[in-house]
């Protein structure tokens, strides 16, 4: 079992209090960073890292620095993603409410490497005692002089802010979370250009994901180089995975990226509720595409898993077991990125409509063969959709028509659910 | 909370410089008036509009956009039960008709009293708990519907 690095406070009393997180070498990082090192040596441990984003997207969080660090507007502003909306997906909630401090340090590093004058951790508004742990921490990185002005004496000043959210998944997507702090619909917008050269108040933005953010202090104290040793080569570091749906064991494990589906699911989760068989697995969020239990072999890393046609997406895995009803499950993720799409743009606001609404026929018995010719159709045009949300929305849908087929046609051919008792 | 004291505390955010642009304020304005009066209404976007010097619709757009702030009367304890996937899977619809079921109203609905609204509502992110349902900002996790008269009586429920 790998060392716990991610979760290696989660566990003690009173983790979210800055003295347990400064008893256990925390700021550390940050001190080192601060007065060892310049904002580029930052940038460039953090590259040697091989760090890619945490949030769902993979992008490396080195060369995202690098962008930021570069543009030369000012004020610079650096975000923090905590709107984690992604159904099923609880990592971030741990990080927020049991580690809160290594989230504050990560941001400081990430801020003094890149420049970024002001902050705010963007936390979605169905987290508020999240909300309240990361006011008292920041109030507490105030009282000890790790924020506002000239920060340990030095020329670095840094001021944090929470910033919460109401209820809306589109502002887990950068651009839209950038409209949502500047008061607006949470409606994405364009890229490029980027939020790190036009993003808060057009200004250069960082926008980072909690646990990215969680893995900046170990890098910086233990060396990118050493972090790059971790888990798959391409997409190094330790991961959380939030399991949840049937397995004996749901929950948050921390593993090396890259560990097979099968071992997380069957020996850290437990395995399947009363011993049923396996029947699917979303393994990276609503937005995946299902895996089958023939498929559940792959290492969950960005690269495998889009190898398998679905991806690591925010990681979170959800087990179906032999009982439930493909089409039903299919038809509840998809309901919610219905009531998620934003209206933007045509190809998510009627595709996630028509999807939901022929996926409820077929569920009731009402649909007919031709419905699944139709919902690939309609997954097709999804693909134009204006950003990520409609993208992956219809993955679930095409996915399961395609690898349960079987099932959806003996809805059509009883004209009932078979999963459902009368 | 009266629509002058609402007045005085926007006063009181945009003192606190926490934004360099004043429309950044709305989302904070709008849920200190979610969290004080039982629906976002017409008046209380004017104030929003009139401190943040913004016009109207921006300020009821997004009021109207975001799923937690309510523009239709709610009750004092706002009950949110997740039902999407992994709590669906773990006995969600149970939990919402039994719901349905003491409290007489349907989803959206509020108790006559005044005292419940029901909300069927997406992942909240308590999955390791499924099933899951929040009142105003307490959680329960892992809810059996034996259970749930009891949970609905340490908020004033006066049914069974």
């Amino acid at each position: 079992m790998m060392e716990k690095l991610l979760l290696r406070n989660v566990d003690k009393e009173n983790s979210h209090t800055i003295d347990v997180y400064l008893s256990g070498g925390g700021y550390r990082a940050f001190k080192k960073a601060l007065k060892e090192m310049t904002p580029d040596d930052v940038v460039e441990e953090v590259k040697i890292s091989g760090l890619r984003g945490r949030g769902g997207a993979g992008f490396p969080t080195g060369m995202k620095w690098e962008f930021a660090a570069a543009d030369v507007k000012e004020p610079k502003f650096f975000v923090c993603n905590a709107d984690e909306g992604e159904p099923c997906t609880f990592k971030d909630r741990v990080i927020i409410e049991k580690d809160p401090h290594a989230l504050i340090e990560g941001m400081l590093i990430g801020a003094y490497a890149t420049g970024c004058r002001y902050g705010y951790i963007y936390i979605r508004g169905e987290y508020p005692i999240g909300r309240k742990i990361l006011e008292r921490a920041i109030a507490e990185a105030y009282e000890r002089g790790f924020l506002g002005e000239n920060i340990l004496g030095t020329d670095f000043s840094f001021d944090l802010y929470v910033h919460s959210g109401a209820g809306a998944y589109i502002c887990g997507e950068e651009t839209a979370l950038i409209e949502s702090l500047e008061g607006k619909r949470g409606e994405p917008r364009i890229k490029p250009p980027f939020p790190v050269n036009a993003g808060y108040l057009w200004k250069p933005t960082v926008v980072n994901n909690v646990e990215t953010l969680a893995n900046v202090p170990l890098i910086i104290e233990r060396g990118g180089k050493w972090y790059s040793q971790i888990g798959s080569p391409d997409c190094p570091g330790p991961k959380l995975f939030p399991v949840s749906g049937k397995v004996k064991r749901p929950g948050v494990y921390e593993l090396p990226m890259g560990t097979p589906l099968e071992e997380i699911i069957f020996e850290h989760a437990g395995g399947i509720v009363k011993d049923r068989k396996l029947k699917a697995v979303f393994p990276g969020g609503a937005s995946s595409s299902v895996l089958t239990s023939e498929e559940i072999n792959v290492p969950m890393d960005f690269p495998s898993l889009a190898k398998a046609g679905t991806m690591l997406g925010s990681g979170a895995i959800m087990v179906l077991d032999e009982t439930d009803c493909i089409v039903k499950a299919t038809l509840r993720l998809t309901e919610f990125f219905r009531h998620e799409s934003c209206g933007k743009c045509t190809p998510c606001r009627e595709g996630t409509d028509w999807l939901v609404r022929i996926l409820r026929r077929i569920e009731e018995g009402k649909g007919s063969e031709d419905d699944l010719d139709v919902i690939l159709s309609i997954s097709e045009t999804m693909e134009n959709s204006f950003c990520g949300l409609g993208m992956a929305a219809h993955n679930p849908a095409a996915s399961t028509v395609r690898k349960f087929k079987d099932e959806y046609l003996l809805h059509v051919k009883l004209g009932r659910c078979p999963f459902r008792s009368v | 909370m009266t629509y002058e004291e609402f007045r005085e505390e926007i006063k009181k955010l945009k003192a606190s410089n926490k934004y360099p642009s004043l429309k950044s304020y709305t989302l904070p304005s709008l849920w200190i008036a979610e969290k004080n009066f039982s629906r976002i209404d017409p008046e209380i976007i004017r104030i929003i509009a009139q401190e943040l010097e913004l016009p109207l619709v921006e300020v009821e757009e997004a009021a109207r956009f975001y799923a937690m702030f309510h523009t239709k009367e709610k009750g004092k304890y706002v009950i949110r039960v997740c039902t999407n996937l992994s709590c669906m899977l773990n006995g969600a619809e149970d939990i919402v008709s039994e719901l349905k079921r003491l409290l007489g109203i349907e989803v959206g609905q509020t108790t006559p009293d005044g005292l419940f609204t029901l909300e069927e509502y997406e992942c909240m992110g308590l999955c390791d708990g499924a099933p899951a349902l929040t009142i105003n900002e307490e959680r329960f996790l892992r809810v059996k519907k034996e259970e749930l008269p009891q949970i609905l009586k340490k908020f004033g429920w006066k049914g069974e």
